[in-house]
């Protein structure tokens, strides 16, 4: 790259030195793409009050020499995401966001997957921007992140032998507590999926196929309609623990930014605590 | 050749204060190094006195030598007039401009979830606290108005809200001496949404 033209947006942003900010941009050319901006705490002339969180922008970014960081030149706002700073639920939901792309996000790749992955950030930007977010919405839009970073889960079939979910005998755990319904099946977080032929023992999340069907929904529907699928009740604190734990396991720290989400937006149930195959193993557990 | 190490620890020490990088902080420890003994010793004395004397005031959380500090114990100054602001020297820009005859409010802070800065890291709790004490009737909140300062304001008027107090965030507009050509569009549109009568 020399000079690189195209639309931004701003994941975190580092004071350093006497006026600069270190930026970490998300742009469908590269990915993430870490710029510094000279004089940013300064100039109100080059960058007009535009690096700033939910807002649009288009940049100029250019590279000297190949082993020096990339600077920023210019920056345009496109258009900004005011809602997201007027609403608490929406800000720290955008937060999120933004924190999970700077982790999460590849400093290139292919083309097509790059500019899905920034079509993804602006479209939940949008949704944001005039919905007010619930633990459902939420839980669908870490989905469709996961989707656009390439880190969708298989909700459809076994990871391990491959049969579809609506086939699958489901094995639920057998007598001791009596807890968890004979229609629930296991989701191996590792694996990325759904498990019907566990062995004895293995750590599962237990979720009804139902609430995997749902989720796949969800993975169907634009970002636009996201809103309108429901999802309540068991089905929302099965999805609340898979999502959570899948996303978890990608990440592999707590956000930032989770604690203040959290706050602002308590799931209708709790549940999710990983459950094992039989009582056999239960007691195993327990013992060890 | 190699710096002595008791320069090398100034220098590096120096960096640790805000916008000084290494260039800066060789210049001030190579400054020191040749500056008269007395210049040094009073530096590091006002260093440690400051820190020993400054206190925070327990009504606006501003920084003072004696608690509660002279503007709040100001009897002249409306009790029930408060404008929330992020930092000390926020609260020192609104004064300058001689127009507020009410008291303040120093937050700490605005929200930053991305940088681990919640509600709790804030003095919101204690915000909210004087906000039903009885004594006001309006909270201006004068956070910055970058994503930060907005989202902060607004969370606070989420909360302060049941109080029934009258809640106002200070308004955006185009900065005196500005160009409606070089200015950017979020400002010129909000300057035009926040147009005031022409008397
Ligand atoms: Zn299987
Ligand atoms: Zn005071």
């Amino acid at each position: 790259m020399k000079t690189l033209h195209t639309e931004a947006l701003l994941l975190r942003s580092v004071d350093v030195g006497e006026s600069d900010r270190i930026l970490h941009l998300l742009t469908p050319r590269t990915g993430r793409l870490t710029v510094v901006a000279k004089g940013a705490r300064r100039s109100k002339k080059r960058f007009p009050g535009t690096l700033d969180f939910f807002n649009h922008l288009r940049v100029q970014v250019e590279r000297r020499r190949p082993t020096s960081m990339p600077q920023l030149q210019l920056a345009r706002l496109e258009r900004t995401f005011d809602g997201i700073r007027r609403e608490s639920r929406r800000f720290a939901l955008g937060c999120y966001l933004l924190e999970l792309l700077d982790r999460l996000s590849p400093e290139g790749g292919r083309a097509g997957d790059l500019k899905a992955l920034f079509d993804f950030a602006l479209g939940s930007l949008t949704l944001l921007d005039e919905t007010r977010p619930d633990a459902a919405l939420r839980t669908l839009l870490e989905l469709q992140a996961l989707d656009a970073l390439g880190l969708r889960p298989e909700l459809g079939r076994c990871v391990r032998c491959g049969t579809p979910i609506g086939a699958a005998r489901s094995r639920g755990s057998s007598g001791s507590g009596g807890q968890s319904s004979a229609a629930a099946l296991g989701f191996h977080i590792a694996d990325g999926g759904p498990v019907c032929c566990a062995e004895p023992g293995e750590m599962l999340l237990p979720v009804h196929a139902g609430t995997l069907r749902a989720l796949e929904g969800g993975l169907r529907l634009g970002l636009p309609q996201l809103g309108r699928l429901s999802l309540g009740g068991q089905a929302l604190a099965e999805a609340r623990a898979l999502v959570g734990r899948f996303l978890r396991f990608h990440v592999g720290i707590e956000l930032r930014s989770e604690a203040f989400l959290e706050e602002r937006l308590t799931p209708a149930g709790a549940g999710g605590r990983l459950a094992h195959r039989d009582s056999n193993a239960d007691s195993n557990a327990r013992r060890a | 050749m190699k710096t002595p190490p008791p320069i090398e620890r100034l220098v590096a020490n120096l960096k640790r204060l805000p916008g000084i990088g290494e260039k800066s902080a060789t210049r001030l420890a190579f400054f020191l190094l040749s500056a008269p003994d007395t210049l040094v010793t009073e530096l590091a004395d006002a260093m440690t006195r400051m820190k020993q004397e400054i206190v925070l005031c327990s009504e606006c959380f501003d920084l003072t030598e004696v608690s509660p500090c002279s503007l709040c114990q100001d009897e002249r100054r409306d009790p029930a007039l408060l404008c929330v602001v992020e930092e000390p020297a926020d609260r020192a820009a609104v004064e300058r401009t001689g127009g507020w005859r009410g008291r303040y409010f120093v937050l700490g802070g605005a929200l930053s979830p991305i940088d681990g800065i919640g509600p709790e890291n804030l003095r919101i709790a204690e915000l909210e606290a004087r906000a039903r004490s009885g004594t006001l009737k309006e909270v201006v909140l004068a956070t910055n108005p970058n994503a930060e300062g907005d989202a902060t304001a607004h969370y606070i008027a989420e909360r302060l809200r049941p109080t029934g107090l009258r809640l106002t965030r200070i308004a955006y507009g185009m900065p005196m001496g500005g160009d409606l050509e070089y200015a950017d569009h979020v400002t010129v549109g909000r300057s035009l949404k926040n147009r005031q009568e022409l008397s």
